[in-house]
């Protein structure tokens, strides 16, 4: 008999034959009743109708029923939380129990049932087993602590918890301890004080339990151990010594958390022989990840990165461990790839770059580019490997695939540009494989080689006006490339050039949309009409070298996210507080309640959501793409020469600003990090499936209302991902169809400005409209005195007409996700501005009640975010801090006062003009009016 | 930490949820379903991280099930990876060796029960296998029987002893008629061969696994014949890190039952009791067609050690442009998938007096291009009684009065044996 028929009841009247065994005498028939209660919950059929008769089976000495019973509750307490009432006198009966088992059983359920009235009745039995005789109620309780913080934290702060789990720091059973280290651990991450720190008195106490705890226990306590800075060499190596046997655990998370101590620890010892020691010890363990699964090795792998690039020796000479196997997944090939380019030296190369060779041969795309690629790097990192690096790339041209050549043309440019006048010899085989290039960035890379050597290339402008005859069917970065190619070829062989360098500045200047490239070419042939030497200087002037810095991160993040080894942060390579920042926010209670009430809506995520989100994620994963096709050499500093001209260096993967990250493979990743920087973003409340949605904007007619113009404008302003635009409606109200729009604004108080003049929307016909978003950018001229009102002018482009109109400008639209300020530098800041900037205003509340919670996450939502709040009796005071686009910070104290219903707002800035509105919009924002 | 947990059928239905944090809703699986099946659509596994606005979704695949953990703030992903890796190898041990969804189905009771026992608020936490089991009576069908005929149910309602102390892993009072203990060395050959034979990567992943049946608190030392050549080494709790560190001498209390007492890996071996010639080339031209000529043998010193190499399988990518064979195999059977185009040939046990070939031609679909690359040949194969790293336990002294009935087995196995031809 199994339980799989517990899942066979779809006969009518299922619920009530539920009703009736469930108030049957016999235990048997109750237990099996509760779990085809449990089964249908399962499968997502509500049960809820059946709490109480369930709830009536809570009273037994069955162990089996009782638990059975006690998860059901867990689950449905939170739709019933007034009923759920009804079962607290059983868990308080039930934490009193003699049976250990059963005294922990009840606090457990208790505290996973997260309803604000069962908390208070948590308290007394939380207490009391946490000084349990029994460590197993003991550590249960450790527990409880944090899910209770997680619900109420005041309760647990009032109530003394966190002293008490302090002192089970030094509890005589480790997995106690243990507990109590994960518990704080957690509570410290979302609390604003620090209610977990190790000193010389616990730490002794840690080290003493992680020799006997269980695998889990012993990662909480190495990752806990990371909060404390040695005081000198000895105390150190001490931590170190002991914390080394857990290298030797056969649990990967162990070993990942002992490498992060040591790594940390290490810093501080002064003896070079004692870490060297070291580092020989964390060698084969690192290794041996990489024979476990392939979640496992990936996950190693991305720490490894950080390992090496911070200690190299560690790994030196492990490269054979990270070939790739035919049948590693492509997410861990990818990663072996990066950490072989990364130990390669003079010594290896050889055999490194037979690996590659074979890598480039595979099935997979992808890999093989990046293989390829990874043959260029090779060279560019590696001096004395360059002449092999070109030979096998040049056999690798010979193949004749087509995606090979590609890439190889790509990565040879970058070679060019390291190694000047001295590969030039190859020229000729590639100019054999024009034809084969279709992919924009190949094109240009052959069109950068054929300018950059015009002279030593006899038929280069033969091969230059092939391109040029389908110039207007280019993507742009071949545009670009080719017009300054074009340039560079008159520049040293006039003759050949003349004519052709008119046909491609025609071409980009007068029949070109894009400003780029019109500009760029504007600029070249006012150089070339002014004065040909100079042009010859800036145009032909010697390049900057490159080198590869590709996977290297920037030391300060290094070194912080080697402390963070085995943590989100490290996979990601991203700044721990990324990741923080995610859970910790002033309104997190307020949050989560409204989160609550949002899933009590059916179980189905809104499909169009869902699908945004998608395309989003696609477009995302392009543009990341596009980013690691780009490369990633960085230019070393430029000089500040009139070299502005070879800026097209940049569009061939020159500069690109590195973002470390290529290779990742998270799709959310940029939203990710727009998301974080705006916690309460209305997306935290979207009931599904974690996707974020931008609020529906109401857009306001600002022209042709009454339809008497031949055009109609609604839009409005918002700020969405740190991102100001101008969202606008267009409805053709005229007699024909109208195509392209511009859009211009007259100098405003804000400096702002469309980032792109043009809109990008098509043409639209007789009486439709169409929905266009404008990109703001806010750094053009400011003009006095403060005035929201921005007079626009809209131009229908080929009938040049032109609309004038006015919109107000949110100032809540130029405030920053990164204006909030930690407690010392907004106290320093308050002190740094002149008494003379500060003013005071009084705001009535229009509100029912004073919901200070409410009010303040609404100013969250804008970017003004709380730093502290102080209660006094009937006042609640909150400080927050906002920044402008233009950084001004904006000081504010707001002090509720609870029973007349007003709000004393006193603020200093260094920029005081801006007050009277900003003072404006908070008294709207509170009233919640916008 | 967790925030929840769920399992996925492979039809991307929820078998079970779990939740720490408040409900967290279901629609989250959907979507992770849908990166599922797009990373299914592009022949790639899905990463074992999946970064969302609001979750971090981290997934282990499993080969009928996925396990599947939410988090919603920062926490060690290998930390969650291991335990859900961990959650896997318990229902395993309770439920048998192949969980389909229908297991997780029959269990369901055992499922949360377990999950409620190894977790509590998102972290792991006793995932011993033998408190597990005092805890929680795996089904069987004896116990189903005794719980329906007696009444009594499969939990445990006292603590089991020992639990909470030093010594986890051990209750006290066990107590056997017959004192046995038996160890399994199996090692695993991961290695890269180019067509010549030639070594581009090799290492031997190692494992002992013991199966104890000791009364009392037995203290054991285990000696190797040459403890050096281990490059890391690591063990189960139990194992006395000190006393290796110092001697080299493996002492420990051991669990009941069944454990993996160590796992090690040794770098530098550059002789495999077997080889492979692949020779496969693509001609050019109208009528592409691609000669494969395979041979797997056993090397000269086989017979001297009288070593056997069963169960040998080769796997043979050929392209996806491979429209039919034209094979033949002198020993064992072969056939080639049609649509992942993947050929496995069963070769069985090598035998003595002959040397399996596989050779003929495979024709390409008419018209595409000639394949890059030729494909690389996996192997499995197994030799029992033969452990290739040439460790062997030395002595074993148990600290006990009686005089336990030993027994060490050694499997030599292809882990990730890759030949490139």
């Amino acid at each position: 008999m199994s339980d799989s028929k517990y899942f066979q009841t779809t006969k009518k009247g299922e619920i009530h034959e539920l009703k009736e065994e469930l108030l049957s005498q016999r235990e048997d028939k109750k237990k099996e009743a509760v779990k085809k209660v449990i089964a249908a919950m399962t499968v997502g059929k509500d049960v809820s109708m059946l709490f109480t008769h369930v709830l009536n089976c809570m009273q037994t000495h069955n162990l089996e029923l009782k638990k059975l019973v006690y998860l059901y509750v867990m689950n449905y307490a939170k739709n019933h939380p007034d009923r759920a009432i009804l079962a607290v006198n059983t868990f308080q009966k039930d934490a009193s129990d003699p049976n250990p088992l059963i005294r922990a059983l009840a606090v457990r359920t208790m505290g996973c049932i997260r309803v604000d009235n069962i908390t208070e009745h948590l308290c007394e039995p939380l207490r009391h087993a946490l000084k349990d005789q029994d460590p197993y109620v003991r550590k249960t309780a450790a527990v409880c602590v944090a899910k209770l913080y997680d619900v109420n934290p005041e309760l647990v702060e009032n109530q003394g918890f966190l002293n008490i789990l302090n002192d089970l720091l030094g509890d005589s059973n480790p997995m106690v301890v243990a507990n109590a280290v994960a518990s704080l651990t957690e509570i410290d991450e979302v609390s604003k004080k620090e209610v977990f720190r190790i000193h010389s008195g616990n730490l002794n106490k840690l080290l003493a339990a992680l020799n006997e705890c269980t695998e889990w226990g012993q990662v909480f306590i190495l990752n806990s151990l990371c909060k404390y800075t040695p005081r000198d060499s000895q105390e150190a190596e001490n931590v170190c010594e002991r914390v080394a046997p857990r290298l030797q655990h056969a649990n990967s998370a162990v070993v990942l958390s002992a490498v992060k101590v040591l790594m940390k620890y290490m810093n501080s010892i002064n003896n070079n022989d004692v870490i060297r020691l070291f580092c020989k010890k964390m060698a084969p363990p690192l290794v041996t990840l990489l024979s476990k699964e392939p979640e496992i090795q990936f996950l190693g792998l991305r720490n490894i990165n950080l390992i090496v690039q911070k200690r190299p020796e560690i790994l030196q000479y492990e490269m054979k461990v990270f070939f790739c196997k035919y049948n590693d997944p492509i997410y861990v090939k990818m990663e072996k790839l990066e950490i072989m380019i990364m130990l390669a030296n003079e010594k290896n190369i050889e055999e490194v770059l037979l690996e590659f060779k074979e890598y480039a041969t595979e099935i997979d795309v992808e890999f093989v580019r990046k293989a390829v690629r990874a043959i260029g790097r090779c060279a560019i990192k590696i001096d004395r490997a360059s002449e092999r690096c070109i030979q096998v790339l040049l056999d690798l041209i010979q193949t004749k695939v087509n995606y090979v050549v590609q890439e190889a043309i790509i990565v040879i440019k970058d070679i060019f540009r390291k190694y000047p006048n001295k590969y030039e010899g190859i020229i000729a085989t590639l100019c054999a494989n024009l034809e084969s290039l279709d992919e924009p960035e190949a094109k240009a890379s052959m069109i950068w080689i054929i300018g950059e050597y015009a002279e030593r290339i006899d038929n280069a402008h033969e091969l230059l006006n092939s391109f040029l005859e389908g110039f207007k069917d280019e993507n742009s970065q071949v545009q670009l490339q080719l017009l300054t190619s074009i340039v560079k070829l008159f520049l040293k062989r006039p003759k050949d050039a003349q004519q052709m360098v008119q046909t491609v500045l025609n071409l980009s200047t007068q029949e070109s949309d894009n400003p780029d490239l019109r500009d760029r070419g504007f600029v070249y042939w006012r150089l070339l009409s002014t004065d040909f030497e100079a042009a010859k200087a800036v145009v032909l002037s010697e390049k900057p070298l490159i080198t590869d810095t590709t996977s290297h991160l920037d030391e300060s993040l290094l070194n912080e996210l080697i402390l963070n080894i085995s943590t989100l942060a490290s996979v990601y390579h991203k700044p721990p507080e990324t990741f923080v920042t995610k859970l910790k926010g002033l309104n997190k209670r307020g949050l989560r309640n409204k989160e609550e009430e949002d899933e009590d809506e059916p179980d189905y995520v809104d499909d169009d959501n869902m699908n945004n989100q998608q395309q989003g994620g696609q477009q995302q994963q392009q543009q990341q793409y596009q980013q690691q096709q780009q490369g990633g050499y960085q230019q070393q500093q430029q000089p500040k020469s009139g070299n502005l001209i070879d800026l097209d260096l940049s569009d061939l993967g020159g500069a690109l600003p590195n973002t470390n990250n290529n290779n990742m493979y998270s799709p959310q990743q940029q939203q990710q990090q727009q998301f974080n920087g705006n916690p309460n973003d209305i997306s935290f409340l979207g009931g599904g499936g974690g996707v974020e949605v931008q609020a529906p904007v109401n857009k306001v007619v600002v022209f042709g209302g009454d339809r008497s113009q031949a055009i109609q404008i609604s839009g409005a302003f918002t700020r969405f991902q740190g991102r100001i635009n101008l969202e606008m409606n267009l409805l053709n109200t005229s007699q024909q169809a109208m195509s392209k729009f511009k859009i211009q604004f007259y100098q405003n108080s804000f400096g702002i400005s469309p980032a792109d003049q043009i809109l990008s929307c098509g043409a639209i016909e007789v009486g439709q409209s169409t929905d266009v978003t404008i990109p703001i950018s806010c750094n053009g001229q400011i003009s006095n005195p403060l005035n929201p009102v921005i007079d626009m002018a809209m131009m229908v482009l080929p009938s040049q007409e032109r609309f004038y109109f006015k919109m107000n400008f949110p100032l809540l639209c130029l405030l920053t996700e990164t204006g909030r300020l930690d407690r010392e530098s907004y106290l320093s800041m308050w002190k740094s501005i002149p008494e003379s900037n500060e003013r005071s205003v009084e705001i009535q509340v229009r509100l029912p009640h004073v919901d200070v919670d409410s009010i303040l996450r609404r100013l969250n939502s804008k970017n003004i975010f709380e730093i502290v709040r102080k209660k006094a009796p009937n006042q609640e005071i909150s400080f927050l801090s906002c920044k402008t686009e233009s950084s001004v910070y904006v000081l504010v104290e707001l002090a509720f006062n609870i029973s007349t219903n007003t709000c004393r707002c006193s603020s200093k800035t260094t920029s005081p003009d801006i007050m009277p509105l900003f003072e404006h919009n908070l008294n709207l924002l509170i009233n919640n009016q916008i | 930490m967790l925030s929840s947990f769920f399992i996925l059928a492979d039809s991307g239905d929820i078998l079970i949820e779990k939740h720490w944090r408040g409900l967290m809703n279901r629609s989250i699986c959907e979507y992770f379903w849908d990166q599922v099946s797009q990373s299914k659509q592009n022949g790639s596994s899905i990463p074992p991280i999946i970064s969302t606005p609001k979750y971090y979704l981290i997934n282990i695949q499993k080969q009928h099930i996925y396990l599947l953990g939410v988090c919603q703030s920062e926490v060690s992903p290998l930390l969650v990876v291991d335990f859900l890796q961990r959650i896997y190898e318990t229902f395993e041990e309770y439920f048998g060796r192949t969980i389909t969804s229908v297991t997780i189905k029959e269990n369901f009771v055992h499922v949360y029960q377990l999950l409620d026992e190894m977790t509590d608020n998102g972290f792991p936490f006793t995932t011993e296998l033998n408190f597990l089991k005092e805890m929680i009576k795996p089904p069987g069908v004896l116990s189903n029987v005794i719980s329906s005929v007696t009444g009594t149910s499969n939990i445990t309602d006292i603590l089991p002893n020992g639990s909470l102390g030093a010594i986890q892993w051990r209750k006290t009072g066990i107590k056997y008629t017959q004192n046995k203990i038996f160890f399994d060395i199996i090692e695993e050959i991961d290695c890269i061969l180019d067509s010549n034979g030639y070594i581009v990567s090799s290492e031997i992943n190692g494992e002992i696994l013991c199966h104890c049946n000791l009364s009392g608190m037995p203290d054991l030392t285990m000696t190797f014949n040459n403890p050096r050549m281990l490059d890391d080494v690591s063990f189960h709790p139990c194992v006395r890190y000190s006393r290796w560190e110092n001697d080299r001498v493996l002492s420990f209390i051991p669990p009941d039952g069944n454990f993996k007492l160590l796992t090690y890996r040794v770098k530098g071996i550059n002789q495999f009791p077997i080889y492979v010639k692949p020779q496969i080339s693509y001609s050019e031209g109208s009528s592409s067609m691609g000669r494969v000529n395979v041979t797997i043998g056993a090397k000269g010193y086989n017979v001297q050690n009288k070593l056997s190499i069963e169960d040998v399988v080769a796997t043979i990518p050929f392209s996806k442009t491979t429209s039919s064979t034209n094979l033949t195999a002198n020993i064992g059977s072969f056939g080639m998938d049609e649509q992942t185009k993947i050929l496995k040939w069963n070769i069985g046990k090598i035998p003595k007096e002959k040397t399996p070939f596989l050779n003929g031609s495979v024709s390409l679909i008419a018209g595409s291009m000639t394949p890059e690359s030729t494909p690389s040949i996996m192997l499995q194969f197994k030799i029992p009684q033969y452990a290739i790293s040439g460790l062997t336990i030395d002595s074993l002294a148990c600290s006990e009065r009686y005089k336990p009935f030993k027994g060490v087995k050694c499997t030599t196995k292809a882990g990730k044996f890759q030949v490139r031809s």
